[in-house]
């Protein structure tokens, strides 16, 4: 085994992907090839209907691509049958969405505990690690919170401490500012940018340059084909 | 990259059922309304039991409160069908002689007497009333269980010397006399006055719903000549040595009288034989074909609690469907969403169950306490009925939980 910290988090070449509606198809990726390194905050960015979505879609283990090879943490995951993805997602990977998807009638303790009940671990320090993934957050004192009773930012970031629980190699922010006014966009973009520097590994994606602009690297995304890497 | 071990199957369903345990008590409303079919049915098919098996036990219990090692020949032509009934029938005219001779001639007979049975007007102390009046040997007293409380019965001298002697129920006593004593007073049958030597002890009802203690017992051979006139008798009561001997002892008599009264093979017998235990026989047979009818209604009743808990876990799976796809993102694999919502489903069905058993059982209770019902609570009903829910829950869980487990993550999480 190579050393761990060579392998890069995320390694696609060629990564293709055609909708099929009726007759008519819609080729969403053509070709997509990039690495993540370990501990890298990159943003995909584009305009809506580059595939940037998709591309999200597919590093999250939600959709398949028709082509290409993607390497998860050195492993081929391309071609991986549901069970295996759903096992992927639950051990690797971490989900923060736009629209926060927290459960309405659970306290933010209970939703940062949800992604336990779907590993091997048996949970029985659930509670204490998701108090503190909670704290880690800066939610330590809204364990008993219900969504309803907390702000958009600190939904966000209730959100952010139950992708976090499992201790993923990779998190994956689907627009995580969209649904947040400019100051708490701001304070999560921060706690990203923390957490990158802690060492996590973040992708995000985001059609809002300025947003895009605080991660280390900026892929930007057109006609499904990644345009231009910045730095 | 394989994928990670699962916990055992019996962690995870218990992890679950904690988790659908706490989702179907944040929806608490739309669990009471889905489930409520469901406890209706169930409450419906254990009241229905409970009655059934009260109705079963209080007739076995009149039955038995007689003796099933018993017959009663009665001097009257067996019911006949329709269409024979144009041949008169002839009522063979039974004597006290007849008890003697069975008791002679028939080994397998214990006792047997004979009896006159008549519903007459009797007073005393200025009150009167209307009873049964059974005339009967001291034999009979003791085939029919009929013994002092108070007092005492008549005796073979009484018997011998037509004495006008009377045992009366404590129904009647009370009827009567209120609290006083009866024993020494005077008790007119028709014009004829008794004296009340003892009150028996209560015998309930008989089969027929009689008040068994609303009654008034003499000696047999006063009963004939000075009260009914007649030197017929109207039953015989004969005791067999056991129930199991109880047909052979039917068949014995039966022989016995049809050549006493010169009844030709093949003629109609103008007498009928009760048989204790044929009748026992028959009511639990009743009762048995009622609880088929209950298992049937049962059945229905839980077919359609399992409707209502179908279309809400459908519904459930629609509204939830955010939640679905949020599961499978992650980690649940499709055959975890399916587990959830079954065991939700089930959950459901169960809780929905118990609760039918617990509204049932206080339903029996209550009609036991205020309109007098027997009180049989069947358990067995109650167990069978949480175990069939579990099951329905299973089953009309299957189809919402499939489709719940089908949403691809993606529009799932698209959804609402």
């Amino acid at each position: 085994m190579t050393d761990p910290g060579a392998t890069p988090v995320i390694s696609v070449r060629d990564l293709r992907r055609t909708y099929r509606k009726g007759p008519t198809e819609t080729v969403v990726l053509r070709g997509v090839t990039f690495d993540v390194r370990r501990g890298e905050f990159v943003a995909i960015t584009g305009a809506s209907g580059s595939g940037k979505s998709t591309l999200m879609n597919v590093l999250g283990l939600l959709d398949q691509p028709d082509a290409g090879t993607y390497l998860l943490d050195g492993a081929d995951v391309s071609r991986a049958d549901d069970d295996a993805r759903s096992a992927l997602r639950s051990r690797h990977l971490g989900f923060v969405f736009q629209q926060f998807h927290l459960m309405e009638r659970s306290t933010a303790l209970e939703n940062v505990m949800l992604p336990l009940l779907y590993v091997a671990d048996d949970p029985a320090d659930g509670e204490a690690r998701a108090h503190a993934a909670l704290n880690a957050v800066g939610l330590g004192h809204r364990l008993t919170h219900r969504p309803g009773e907390l702000s958009g930012g600190e939904q966000q970031r209730v959100a952010i401490a139950r992708a976090l629980i499992n201790d993923p190699s990779l998190l994956l922010a689907d627009e995580p500012t969209g649904n947040l006014d400019e100051r708490n966009g701001a304070e999560l973009l921060a706690l990203l940018r923390s957490l990158a520097s802690a060492g996590r590994t973040i992708v995000m994606v985001t059609h809002d340059a300025g947003v895009a602009a605080r991660a280390d690297r900026v892929l930007v995304m057109r006609d499904g084909q990644l345009a231009a890497t910045a730095r | 990259m394989t994928a990670p071990a699962r916990p055992p199957h019996a962690r995870r369903l218990w992890r679950q059922a904690r988790l659908s345990v706490r989702l179907l008590a944040a929806h608490r409303l739309r669990t009471v309304l889905s489930a409520s079919g469901l406890v209706a049915g169930v409450a419906t098919v254990m009241v229905m039991v409970a009655l059934g098996r009260g109705a079963e036990r209080r007739v076995v219990d009149r039955v038995r409160a007689l003796g099933t090692d018993l017959l009663v020949v009665t001097a009257a032509p067996a019911p006949r069908v329709a269409g024979r009934v144009r041949q008169v029938a002839t009522t063979t005219l039974l004597r006290p002689t007849d008890a003697q001779a069975i008791l002679d001639q028939v080994p397998r007979a214990r006792a047997a007497a004979p009896a006159v049975h008549r519903t007459l007007v009797v007073r005393a102390d200025g009150r009167n009333t209307t009873v049964a009046v059974t005339g009967t040997t001291p034999d009979g007293l003791r085939i029919r269980g009929i013994s002092a409380a108070r007092g005492r019965v008549h005796d073979e001298h009484e018997e011998r010397e037509r004495r006008r002697v009377a045992v009366v129920g404590p129904v009647l006593a009370a009827t009567l006399f209120g609290a006083d004593d009866p024993i020494g007073r005077e008790l007119r049958i028709g014009t004829t006055p008794f004296e009340i030597i003892g009150v028996s002890r209560p015998r309930g009802v008989d089969p027929g719903g009689a008040d068994l203690d609303n009654a008034v017992a003499i000696p047999l051979e006063t009963a004939l000549r000075r009260v009914v006139n007649v030197p017929y008798v109207d039953a015989l009561y004969v005791q067999g040595r056991g129930t199991a001997e109880l047909e052979a002892l039917e068949g014995d008599v039966r022989v016995m009288l049809r050549e006493r009264h010169r009844i030709r093979d093949g003629a109609p017998e103008a007498f009928t034989v009760q048989n204790q235990a044929v009748i026992l026989r028959t009511e639990r047979a009743a009762a048995r074909a009622l609880d088929r009818l209950t298992v049937g209604v049962a059945a229905l009743a839980v077919v359609v609690g399992g409707i209502g808990i179908f279309a809400v876990m459908l519904i459930s799976v629609r509204e939830r469907t955010r939640e679905i796809g949020l599961r499978r993102a992650l980690g649940a694999r499709r055959s975890d969403i399916r587990a959830q919502f079954v065991t939700e489903a089930s959950l459901l069905a169960v809780a929905g169950g118990a609760g039918g058993v617990a509204v049932g059982v206080l339903v029996t209770l209550l009609g036991a306490a205020l309109a007098s019902w027997t009180l049989v609570i069947p358990w067995s009903a109650a167990a069978a009925s949480v175990a069939a829910s579990a099951l329905l829950g299973i089953a009309v869980g299957t189809v919402p939980a499939a489709r719940a487990a089908r949403l691809e993550p993606i529009e799932a999480l698209r959804a609402g």
